[in-house]
């Protein structure tokens, strides 16, 4: 089509890189009732835990692989080391994490961050986090800020009340296996009416061949109080299998504000396979900001019940789904309370053979009186061999539900690139920016550093696309 | 395979589940049925061949759907399968505005007539058992292999299977007809089930209008067991010929429809739908329209009207094949009582379609508190070149505002309630091509509010 692509490189490599690192302890491969006892040891568990971790076990066991996406059927579970613990303890302050820690961290641009904007970093280096740090002003307030498996330590009443009440582990096949061998993730705990200034930002990333990451994370925002908490993720590139298998849970009770930022860019040999739900009550609001890239198949429908009255729930979904990628991705709403609002936008784009699928529940049980709910899924294919589908189902049980939705597929349209190439861009430039203005709405909602992040991820998976 | 609870529950008879099909089917009933004189070999082999297919398949076998089916209202376990209907037409008259009439009354051919110029013509509108008596090569052709049912379809294979009486409408190539041709079944008759089976082939530059009318035997008995009724219309549109099909469903509460259209629409076709449902307990409704041809065209039109505890399970398929195809699907739906309505329409446009416009519409109106209407509107796209590829639907309350306008022009509450609601089905009754069809739906839905239907739905609000 155009030559411009042939002198654009692919810029993939500088991200892609995989320290070799001396594990302190880790399990064999493969899963059994034995592995999971090793994990629960290896962390001197409380019983309880180990209890409720062989209970999801088992019913991991006897769960049916979901037939409803396909491929599934290929992870194989006999090869993922399900734990590995990279260094002793959690580090308290940068200088004591290890210099060849330091270093990959350093290429993702974490310091710099945490030091000119971020109030706090959590980085999980494979399955433990291994640094933290809580600004001290917001130690003051009262917010908690740390590992999951610190906080089991540490806060164990506030922890076990809340732990597994949004996602059980019975609630399906992933989130059982996520409760059975969880290891990371973070805990924020905001106190009532407390609002944090500044976002919370946890990043992730995989190392490891074949190690599976089953970060657990658990957000509990009491009533009034405020919070935007953003991850990001990058990962080494792999030839063979790697699993991703995380449960989110958010907690927002009555009149509080939660803002949970995804981006995710996991190498394309990752199965990204992730619950994430929020419990909204009275007059909270609950916000998804969620963007899927990479990964071989990421499944993910960021849901919100919305309990209480008055709470407000808004989801922006996106999608980039490129070679030998399906994104099945989505949202759900589920209006369980009157007065009750929400809002599901996804946006998603597929190129050079990549299938991405938009799945949605908007669901308005009896009793959700005066609910307004609104859902709209746009999908750009780049060429036709890549793939679109869009899946929403919409269930509505109240006689004065106020719903609307929307969809559209479409391809970049012919005269937006030869307009902007007769201002002097090239193909690609202006192909670029096409994708970049159709993904706006979700990249307005970010802080800039993750605007200008995200808006590179696109171009890295846009080059050479109409070669 | 069993999941151990973790909580002991209480001891409870066994539910049955959403999917049981309580009709009693059996092998032995295909051996019974005789559709056709002689009952020839081939048939027999392809009735048992689509009774294993209904054993095997799953109730719903696309997996999209499986959460939303639910056949727990159907209770046909007192149902006997109709095996032979009669076949002693009397003469009847083709009624003025009319181009041509096939009546069937619980099963049994009441007469078939044409008027002059589609005898002229050389239109066919007979029974399949009256066909196979002329042509059984054409019979034949037409049904062996069962090509014009969807294959993954359980309830398609049980009809295919079981199926003892059918009509055969064929439009030959060039005809144009400017009136309708009317199919008029009728059923209720307690615990009787009927399947059956309609073709309709338009050939080359045809033209044609179809009104099917499913309406009341007067055999049914509201305390009465239930019945079926499982009709087919599978139809084959030629190069450049329009067919515009009109179905009004008024069936008794008491009736269970399953209803399977299966359309191919060639090169330059147009095929235009007009569906209404009204009446039956429960409608199973599956709608494919292939756009093989070039330029095909297809626009869709549905209305649902429901009250009690009626379920609406409305599928539609929309498969763009051919190049620069166009399909627009509308359908409105306005529940009372505890109605239901399950409305699923997919949109595939495969790669070869290249220039596709396709639209696809589903509007809600829950007028009751106990009233569900679920819409999974679906797009599996391979093909980006295209015009258009998009759906929407909405479900809203009566609008406040467009009531208190009319109540302070003077217009009673209830009236004015009936004129909004009305007033949102009448686009889709505005697209019903044959007039007469459309005022006699507008009658239909204005009688089904006023009898007490309505006066539920305003008592509740």
């Amino acid at each position: 089509m155009t030559a411009t692509s042939e002198i654009i490189t692919d810029q993939r490599e500088q991200f892609a890189f995989h320290d070799d690192i001396a594990y302190l302890a880790e399990t064999k491969r493969g899963l059994t009732r034995a592995t999971v006892e090793e994990i629960s040891g290896f962390k001197n568990e409380p019983d309880w835990m180990l209890q409720y971790r062989l209970r999801a076990f088992e019913h991991f066991q006897k769960r049916p692989m979901p037939t409803w996406t396909d491929g599934l059927d290929k992870i194989n579970f006999d090869k993922i080391v399900y734990y590995r613990k990279p260094s002793e303890r959690e580090e308290k302050s940068w200088d004591d994490v290890p210099e060849q820690i330091k270093a990959t961290f350093e290429k993702l641009g974490i310091p710099e961050a945490e030091r000119k904007f971020l109030a706090g970093v959590g980085a999980q280096y494979d399955s433990e986090v291994v640094y933290h740090s809580v600004k001290e002003e917001l130690s003051k307030l009262g917010v908690v800020f740390m590992g999951t498996d610190q906080a089991l330590v540490e806060y164990p009443d506030l922890f076990r009340k809340h732990f597994g009440t949004v996602v059980p582990a019975e609630d399906n096949k992933f989130s059982a296996l996520n409760a059975a061998v969880w290891s990371g993730g973070s805990f924020v705990y905001v106190p009532k009416g407390v609002e944090v200034p500044l976002p919370l930002q946890a990043y992730f990333r995989i190392n490891g061949e074949n190690t599976g990451q089953f970060e657990r994370t658990l957000i509990v925002v009491d009533e009034g109080a405020k919070v935007h908490y953003i991850e990001g993720c990058t990962a080494p590139i792999y030839a063979t299998e790697s699993l991703h298998v995380a449960v989110v849970e958010v907690v927002a009770l009555p009149g509080s504000k939660v803002r949970y930022t995804t981006i995710q860019n996991w190498s394309n040999d990752v199965y990204n396979l992730v619950t994430k739900r929020a419990h909204a009550y009275e007059n909270s609001t609950v916000e998804w900001i969620d963007a899927n890239t990479g990964s071989r198949k990421t499944v993910k429908f960021p849901a919100i019940y919305l309990r209480g009255e008055g709470a407000t729930a808004d989801i922006i979904s996106v999608a980039v789904a490129g070679k030998g990628q399906h994104q099945d991705t989505g949202a759900k709403a589920i209006h369980l309370a009157p007065n009750t609002r929400s809002r599901i936008v996804s946006k998603s784009v597929s190129k050079d053979g990549g299938r991405a699928t938009y799945r949605g529940h908007l669901k308005v049980s009896p009793g959700a009186t005066n609910v307004v709910a609104s859902v709209r899924c746009d999908a750009l294919m780049m060429d036709d061999i890549s793939r679109s589908d869009t899946y929403p189902y919409i269930d509505i049980q109240e006689d004065d539900t106020s719903m609307t939705h929307e969809a559209t597929v479409g391809k970049v349209s012919a005269d937006q690139v030869f307009y902007l190439m007769s201002r002097g861009l090239t193909e690609n430039e202006a192909t670029n920016l096409i994708v970049q203005g159709f993904l706006e709405v979700f990249t307005k909602e970010l802080p800039m550093e993750y605007a200008i992040e995200f808006n590179r991820l696109v171009k890295l998976e846009m080059e050479g696309s109409l070669g | 395979m069993t999941v151990a609870s973790r909580r002991p529950k209480p001891a409870r008879p066994a539910r049955q589940a959403p999917t049981d099909f309580t009709l009693p089917v059996s092998r032995a009933a295909i051996d019974a049925v005789t559709p056709i004189d002689g009952d020839p070999d081939w048939l027999r082999t392809d009735r048992q061949a689509a009774f294993d297919a209904f054993e095997a398949l799953p109730a719903e076998s696309n997996l999209l759907y499986t959460t939303y089916f639910d056949f727990r209202n159907v209770q046909l376990a007192g149902a006997r399968v109709t095996t032979s209907v009669a076949s002693a037409p009397a003469a009847i008259e083709v009624p003025s505005e009319t181009d041509g009439l096939i009546v069937i009354d619980e099963g049994d051919l009441v007469g078939a007539a044409l008027s002059a110029e589609a005898m002229a013509g050389g239109v066919t509108l007979t029974t399949i058992a009256g066909l196979s008596r002329q042509d059984p090569d054409r019979v034949r052709g037409l049904i062996d292999g069962g090509t014009t049912l969807p294959m993954d379809d359980r309830f398609a294979q049980l009809t295919r299977a079981l199926w003892a009486q059918g009509i055969v409408l064929d439009i030959p190539a060039g005809v144009r007809l400017l009136r309708p041709i009317v199919i008029r079944w009728t059923a209720g008759a307690v615990d009787r089930a009927l399947l059956s089976r309609t073709f309709i082939s338009l050939g080359d530059g045809a033209s044609a209008t179809v009104l099917e009318e499913l309406i009341d035997s007067g055999l049914s008995k509201p305390d009465g067991g239930q019945s079926l009724l499982a009709g087919t219309l599978e139809i084959q549109v030629g190069r450049d010929a329009s067919l515009a099909l009109t179905s009004l469903q008024e069936l008794p509460s008491t009736t269970v429809a399953i209803q399977h259209r299966n359309a191919v629409i060639g090169e330059g076709a147009t095929l235009h739908w007009a569906l209404a449902q009204l009446g039956s307990r429960l409608v199973r409704s599956r709608v494919d329209n292939r756009l093989e041809g070039d330029r095909s065209s297809v626009e869709q039109v549905e209305i649902v009207f429901g009250g009690d505890d009626q379920l609406f399970d409305l599928t539609s398929y929309t498969h763009h094949v051919g190049r620069d195809t166009t399909g627009n699907l509308l359908s409105k739906g306005a529940l009372l009582d505890r109605a239901k309505s399950f409305m699923k329409g997919m949109i595939v446009i495969e790669r070869s379609a290249v220039g596709t416009d396709s639209f696809l519409g589903e509007f809600g109106m829950n007028l009751s508190k106990a009233t569900r209407s679920v819409a999974i509107p679906s797009l599996e796209i391979d093909q980006p070149d295209c015009r258009r590829a998009m759906h929407a639907s909405s479900v809203g309350p009566i609008d406040e505002a467009q009531l208190f306008y009319l109540e302070s022009r003077g217009i009673a509450p209830d009236e004015a309630r009936k004129f909004i609601v009305l007033g949102f089905l009448e686009p889709v009754v505005a697209r019903v091509p044959v007039a007469e069809a459309q005022d006699r739906l507008r009658e239909m839905l204005e009688a089904r509010w006023d009898a007490g239907i309505g006066a539920a739905g305003g008592a509740a609000a």
